[in-house]
């Protein structure tokens, strides 16, 4: 048990590292300065003065050099400074966290409870064109006019949540359901699709025969077996939204790591690229060892069959 | 146990719902402007606007508009300019400029303190401006606007007495006193933490001004609240004293269609860098103020370096080759007008008005001056050429480009096509158009940059300007732009810059296109907001009356 733990964490750390690496190559094969870029298209500097900068930001030093002094204090936890906002990386990154973290639960919350209504409440056979039919209008619908449409309405028409900010948790609401609309779009779509399999396979049969009601088939039998892809997709979704949600908290003008990464991209930032992409690789490494365990919860069938492997070998 | 409702009377109520909804905001309309006569001391009156300067705070180093605006609220200067260009006092009550243009001796206020407890003083003066021109500060704009390689140190006379001297005279320095990248942090700040300023916040953008800024959330908010002490408006200033307002809360709403939409909802007071389309969906009971640029208009820069513009021919084909007018009225809804002269009509003392209408619309002409040039060939998609090669501007812009000069791009590219003149636009991302910039890649370029002085010329026309992106040399404008700088005479100056703006008519170094402006719309019942000679809002005597 120890090893197996030792080998997953070992495993992780490679997917961490490596992220890294690659996102240090390829900042460095990208066109354009950090220096002029951070003096601006209108900028104005000597080169002696852009020497100094660089020489100030250890940009003057080897590529290999750079990369192992790099690697070396993120191992102890320093991110670096912001060439841009003159601050740790940590701190760049901590400000925008909570906002983000908000973000992300409420779209999660709203998602599940979107899926259930959508899936389950009318997962039934008459119903089920019509919110299939729904569905397909909310994973086709560009979030940025979602977003302009529901704060229209609820925004600004309504005036029942604040346009902008993070003050609160009526801030939260519009650009929860912005996000969440399209994703319990595709989840629902996927969830229904597997229900149906489900439905289908000579288990559900036997239960109906057994005596089971139609809510009980659904809810213990059909949507486990439904459940597992819809979970990775889970996964997957709450892994990119943490590395941010740009169109939404632009939109909204809300803080969060979304707009700090596209900023920091496009200034040639290049410590607090590196630390988001840490940082999202960080968090899709946790997402998955939760995915993978609630694999083994959903469906006991996976923990034996390794058991079952592990038997032969 | 049926725990499900009906699904049809459920889509029935949602399909309810949304209509209801669709319907209120569809009626939804502004508070009526009853009532709105009386203002009242105290309230938050809420501004918008598009982005904020994350990282770009300090005074000192920041050149973003948006910081300058943000920060006025919080740093005054040693004198106020008007709109119309006149120096009035401020933090200074007096000045005198020596005989031989070197010396500038300002006469400070005694009663003035920073909102953190330290006095305003020769000593805080002569802090902030070292702080300028201190290499780790790396200042770019406010060091140039404190005279560059001119300035030659700044001295405390007494308490409240201070000289700032010059290796040679520098004439756009009052001007340039009276912008905010030449304001005062408190000394207290500078001592103990200049290397957060960039970052700015709470009790590191300490200044004079009216308000203190309270709280910032990067990308999200500014608070500011009033300084009650504040008792030193610029002279003339219509309103004396404290702020009205206790809070001035700006969001930073990125999407147009948003800040337009708080605006008519009631949700924000006033929305900044409003674009003509949006100022075109306001309807009756909004105040509207558009204020032109002053410095350079919005133009395209021609790199006489390379082969495609290195004769007048071609330049002068660009020039009156497609309808500019009929681009500018149909991109901008008639609201802005086109621009004749590489200065602003804005711009103090120096607008030569005479060139409006030099230069009309002539596609003939534009074709016969191809032709001399021996552009007669064509190839296959219509373009002219010469010795088999096609005539072809690249033409670099830096993301993001605002939506109106996207329109504006691709109408001049089909005017040029008519005349068989390619124009290819590249939008690069701006690590990929500061390469291509820096190494002179480009027939073409597009800005427009704002001062409230014409010396904006000498790095945008002289040999050794930073923001020559035409690659002009030219002797003659070389002098015409030393003697400007040098002369505080105001007649000798605007002559020298009716040479400069003459100069490049003639020569079309740049094709001015538009005079941008900065334009604000506020919500009934806000009243007391006015704007800078840049049109950027001052909030010390608006009020609201709700």
């Amino acid at each position: 048990m120890a090893a197996r733990l030792a080998a997953r964490l070992g495993g992780m750390l490679v997917v961490v590292w490596g992220a890294a690496t690659l996102a240090f190559l390829v900042l460095r094969l990208v066109p354009g300065d950090p220096v002029d870029i951070m003096l601006g298209v209108q900028g104005q500097a000597s080169p002696e003065a852009k020497d100094a900068i660089r020489a100030d930001l250890g940009l003057d030093r080897p590529a290999f050099e750079q990369y192992f002094g790099y690697l070396g204090r993120v191992l102890w936890g320093d991110l670096g400074r912001s060439y841009q906002l003159r601050l740790p990386v940590t701190e760049v990154i901590g400000q925008q966290l909570a906002a983000t973290l908000e973000l992300v639960a409420a779209s999660v919350l709203f998602t599940l409870v979107l899926v259930a209504i959508g899936a389950v409440v009318f997962g039934g056979r008459r119903s089920r064109p019509v919110v299939g039919a729904l569905e397909l209008i909310a994973i086709s619908s560009p979030p940025f006019w979602i977003g302009l449409v529901l704060l229209a309405v609820f925004g600004f028409g309504l005036n029942l949540f604040p346009v902008a900010g993070a003050d609160g948790v009526t801030a939260v609401v519009l650009p929860a359901a912005t996000i969440a609309l399209p994703v319990a779009g595709l989840l629902g779509q996927v969830l229904a699709a597997g229900m149906a399999d489900a439905r289908a396979q000579p288990f559900a049969l036997t239960a109906l025969a057994r005596g089971v009601s139609a809510e009980r088939l659904v809810l213990r039998h059909t949507l486990r077996h439904a459940a597992l892809p819809a979970v990775t997709l889970t996964g997957y979704i709450v892994g990119s939204l943490l590395g941010g949600a740009v169109i939404v908290e632009s939109v909204f003008g809300r803080p969060g790591i979304g707009r700090v990464t596209l900023a920091a991209i496009t200034h040639r930032d290049l410590p607090v690229v590196m630390g988001v992409i840490i940082l999202t690789s960080v968090v899709f490494v946790i997402v998955n060892l939760a995915v993978d365990i609630s694999y083994r919860l959903i469906d006991p069938r996976l923990a034996l069959s390794a058991e079952a492997i592990r038997g032969v070998r | 146990m049926r725990l499900i409702p009906s699904p049809r009377r459920v889509l029935a109520t949602l399909a309810l719902v949304a209509g209801t909804a669709l319907l209120v905001s569809g009626c939804a309309s502004p508070q009526s402007g009853a009532g709105a006569s009386t203002p009242q001391a105290g309230g938050t009156i809420t501004f918008a606007v598009d982005v904020d300067p994350v990282g770009h705070l300090d005074v000192h180093s920041s050149q973003l508009d948006i910081n300058a605006i943000l920060q006025r609220p919080v740093f005054d200067s040693l004198v106020s300019q008007n709109a119309d260009g006149t120096i009035v006092p401020w933090l200074a009550k007096s000045w005198s400029i020596s005989a031989d243009g070197l010396s500038y001796t300002f006469d400070l206020r005694t009663d003035v303190k920073f909102t953190d407890g330290a006095p305003f003083n020769a000593a805080a003066v002569k802090a902030n401006f070292e702080h300028i021109v201190a290499p780790d500060t790396q200042s770019a704009q406010a060091s140039s606007m404190l005279g560059g390689d001119f300035y030659a140190g700044t001295t405390v006379v007494d308490d409240h007495t201070v000289r700032v001297d010059f290796t040679q005279p520098f004439a756009p320095f009052l001007h340039n006193a009276a912008a905010v990248q030449l304001g005062f942090y408190s000394p207290l700040v500078l001592a103990a933490s200049a290397d957060k300023l960039k970052a700015g916040g709470p009790g590191i953008s300490v200044g004079t001004g009216p308000f203190i800024l309270s709280s910032y959330t990067p990308g999200s908010e500014l608070v500011y609240t009033k300084n009650p002490d504040y008792n030193w408006a610029p002279d003339g200033a219509a309103h004396q004293g404290a702020a009205i307002i206790d809070t001035l809360d700006v969001k930073i709403l990125p999407e147009s269609a948003v800040r337009t939409g708080a605006l008519t909802s009631g949700q924000v007071d006033i929305i900044g860098d409003t674009s003509p389309a949006s100022l075109a969906q306001l309807g009756a009971g909004y105040t509207i103020i558009s204020t032109q640029s002053p410095g350079v208009p919005y133009s395209l820069f021609l790199n006489v370096k390379r082969p495609v513009f290195a004769n007048l021919g071609e330049r002068l084909a660009l020039a009156e080759g497609f309808d500019l007018d009929a681009a500018v009225k149909g991109v901008f809804q008639g609201r802005y007008q086109r621009a004749w002269s590489i200065l602003s009509p804005g711009t103090p003392n120096s607008y030569d008005a005479s060139l409006e209408g030099s230069r009309p619309f002539n596609s003939g002409d534009a074709r016969a001056l191809l032709d001399a040039q021996g552009w007669t060939g064509r190839d296959s998609e219509g373009y002219r050429t010469k010795d088999g090669k096609r005539l072809s501007a690249r033409w670099i812009s830096y993301t993001p480009v605002a939506e109106d000069n996207a329109s504006l791009a691709a109408l001049i590219q089909d005017g040029m096509k008519k005349i068989g003149f390619e124009v290819k636009h590249d939008v690069l991302e701006p690590g990929a158009y500061l390469d291509a910039y820096l190494a002179g890649d480009y027939d073409l370029t597009d800005w427009g940059y704002l001062s409230a002085d014409a010396d904006i010329l000498r790095s945008h026309l002289g040999t050794k300007g930073f923001q020559n992106a035409s690659h002009v040399s030219d002797a003659t404008v070389d002098a015409n732009l030393a003697a400007a700088v040098a002369t505080t005479d105001p007649a000798k100056r605007a002559e020298l810059y009716r040479a400069l703006q003459q100069y490049n008519a003639d020569a079309i170094a740049t094709l001015p296109l538009y005079v941008p402006e900065y334009s604000l719309a506020a919500g009934p019942g806000i009243g007391g907001v006015t704007v800078d000679i840049n049109g950027w809002p001052q909030f010390s005597a608006a009020y609201t009356s709700r």
